[in-house]
């Protein structure tokens, strides 16, 4: 595997072009910071009122490597529109699967041409992880700020 | 300083990713050479039991051999009792032993903590928390725009009379010698207690207590210094160590137990409670033996002609940014460097796919780090067993990195990674 691998045309892309950056105003926001190497994202999430909590908006700030805010990108891109049961179902599955786990249901498949599957390969680099996922796990807590859109997995 | 010496290290034989392994992460832990592994094993294998217990052979052999090292300590420090040498875990413990108790025993409310920007965690918190527990001022001695200490900032600090003075002998992440005895010779005569954090200092030159002025505790770690982890030592001036309250209670640090209160054993041994790691201090021996085979006044000259040399290269590649002086003089072989437009995360991944392994981080220094608002450098540490080629690698690994990172062409095809 070489270093082009790795850092493909589609983390770049995410990386020098991320979609939805910025803020939300008077949405709900949740801070992300890896202290080991300062990392650092902050989601800004809308949800809609209605019983199923869809995601109206997300946005994210912050600043970190390549992978954090390439992975920031693809997973605002992929949750709009989204009710926040099921974006909590994708984040613990994604991180389920960077954690090593195989046979993830509710994934695409490694072979598919999509975002996400770009991320897949930073297992290789268990450091870089943690990257990967700070994003994610940041949304999920801003998610848990209102218990009733958590959903079973929260 | 040749391939000599290279073959003393059976570890850099390696290949990462089919190249040659280069290590350049000497300043987070170095290497061992066999001899150092080879006296642990032979302890485990021929006369393995426990220290300063047994009546029977074995016992006795262990003890000799690990007592010998207390010995050897002394000398490559300069120093002339062996009761000065207390045996720790690491650096990290080697201060938090001074903090928690000389620092306990002495310090009270309004005293001043003085320490620098440039210190790593171990040198800075121990004294943060001591200063909050008892109330004192903690002092920050802040640094010039090239991450020196600040002369303006000694002379406000020295006015203050610092209780305590705990200073690094050069910094982890720049590389900055600091003025150490003529720093020691100031605030002693302001009165102040001088702790020196040699963890980095230990490995680049000969860290003497005579050339170090009059300071009074120095703490450093086996593993700097090519002998194992676990090991820390602890020298401290006899009179002080005297008067102190042991750290830790337990094995060997008693003279008599009874029901109501115990006594304590002599020195070392008041600070050294429970059974040490026998095979790391022997392993030490070994190390230090290497050391002074070598000879550190070669190491240092060594050392100095990679530094001129890796300074003389970086300073022509435009886009990377060094952090400190750019001259070679009061300078280890430390490099930290950010590349615009490339996160340290990302060049440390570069470089290690190229069989470079680097530190990228904020290398357990954030109050310098937050000062520079830089959170995260790439960090390139040098020993003697690294070449003149190696350094040429890194370089070029730099230069290569910032065009693979540089906009590129977007495309559909190449979708990224191939799982």
């Amino acid at each position: 595997m070489s270093y082009r691998d790795v850092f493909g045309e589609i983390l770049a892309d995410h990386h020098e072009s991320p979609r939805n950056y910025g803020e939300i105003q008077g949405a709900i926001t949740e801070e992300g910071y890896n202290p080991l190497c300062g990392d650092k994202v902050k989601m800004f999430l809308k949800l809609s009122e209605n019983a199923e909590h869809t995601v109206e908006a997300c946005k994210f700030e912050g600043e970190g490597c390549s992978i954090c805010m390439a992975s920031a990108s693809i997973l605002t891109e992929r949750i709009q529109g989204q009710p926040a049961a099921k974006v909590n179902e994708l984040i613990e599955a994604f991180r389920e699967k960077m954690q090593g786990k195989e046979d993830v249901a509710g994934l695409p498949a490694d072979d598919a041409d999509d975002d996400l599957v770009a991320l897949y390969g930073i297992k290789r680099f268990p450091v870089r992880i943690k990257c990967v996922l700070l994003a994610w796990t940041t949304l999920k807590k801003a998610i848990n700020k209102v218990p009733e859109s958590a959903g079973e997995t929260a | 300083m040749n391939e000599l010496i290279r073959r003393d290290f059976p570890i850099l034989d390696r290949k990462i990713e089919n190249k040659p392994f280069v290590y350049l992460d000497n300043a987070a832990t170095s290497q061992r050479p066999k001899k150092v592994i080879d006296a642990m094993m032979k302890y485990y294998v021929h006369y393995n039991a426990n220290v300063h217990r047994g009546v029977y052979h074995l016992s006795q052999e262990a003890t000799d051999a690990f007592e010998s090292v207390r010995g050897k300590i002394a000398r490559f420090i300069a120093v002339a009792s062996e009761r000065e040498i207390i045996f720790t875990k690491g650096t990290t413990e080697s201060i938090n032993l001074v903090a928690a108790s000389y620092g306990e025993a002495n310090v009270k409310e309004g005293d001043v903590i003085a320490v620098t920007r440039m210190e790593h965690h171990a040198n800075f918190v121990p004294w943060q928390q001591l200063a909050k527990r008892k109330k004192a001022r903690f002092e920050i001695i802040g640094l010039t725009p090239d991450l020196r200490l600040d002369p303006k900032e000694i002379d406000r600090v020295l006015a203050l009379k610092p209780k305590i003075l705990a200073i690094s002998l050069l910094s982890n992440v720049t590389g900055v010698v600091n003025p150490i005895a003529s720093l020691a010779t100031r605030f002693k005569m302001v009165g102040s207690t001088i702790v020196v954090d040699a963890a980095q200092g230990i490995a680049h030159g000969e860290v003497t207590i005579d050339r170090l002025g009059p300071v009074d505790f120095l703490a450093f770690s086996s593993h700097k210094i090519c002998g194992p982890t676990g090991v820390g030592i602890l020298w401290g001036r006899e009179a002080l160590l005297e008067k102190m309250p042991p750290y830790q209670f337990g094995g060997n640090m008693i003279t008599h137990v009874g029901d109501l209160d115990s006594e304590w054993n002599e020195l070392p041994h008041k600070f050294e409670a429970g059974t040490p790691d026998i095979a790391g201090v022997i392993g030490l021996g070994a190390a230090i033996d290497y050391f002074e085979t070598l000879g550190r006044v070669r190491i240092e000259e060594y050392e100095h002609k990679i530094t001129s040399y890796v300074l003389q290269k970086i300073k022509d590649i435009a886009c990377v940014k060094l952090l400190g002086p750019r001259e070679a003089l009061h300078r280890a072989p430390i490099f930290s460097v950010a590349i615009d437009g490339v996160h340290a995360h990302d060049l440390a991944t570069f470089l290690d796919m190229q069989g470079i392994s680097v530190r990228a981080g904020h290398h357990c220094a954030h109050p310098l780090m937050f000062a520079m608002k830089c959170p995260a450098t790439c960090r390139a540490s040098f020993s003697f067993y690294n070449t003149l080629e190696e350094a040429d690698l890194f370089v070029n690994a730099l230069k290569e990195s910032q065009k693979f990172f540089a906009k590129k062409p977007k495309s559909p095809e190449n979708g990224g990674v191939k799982v």
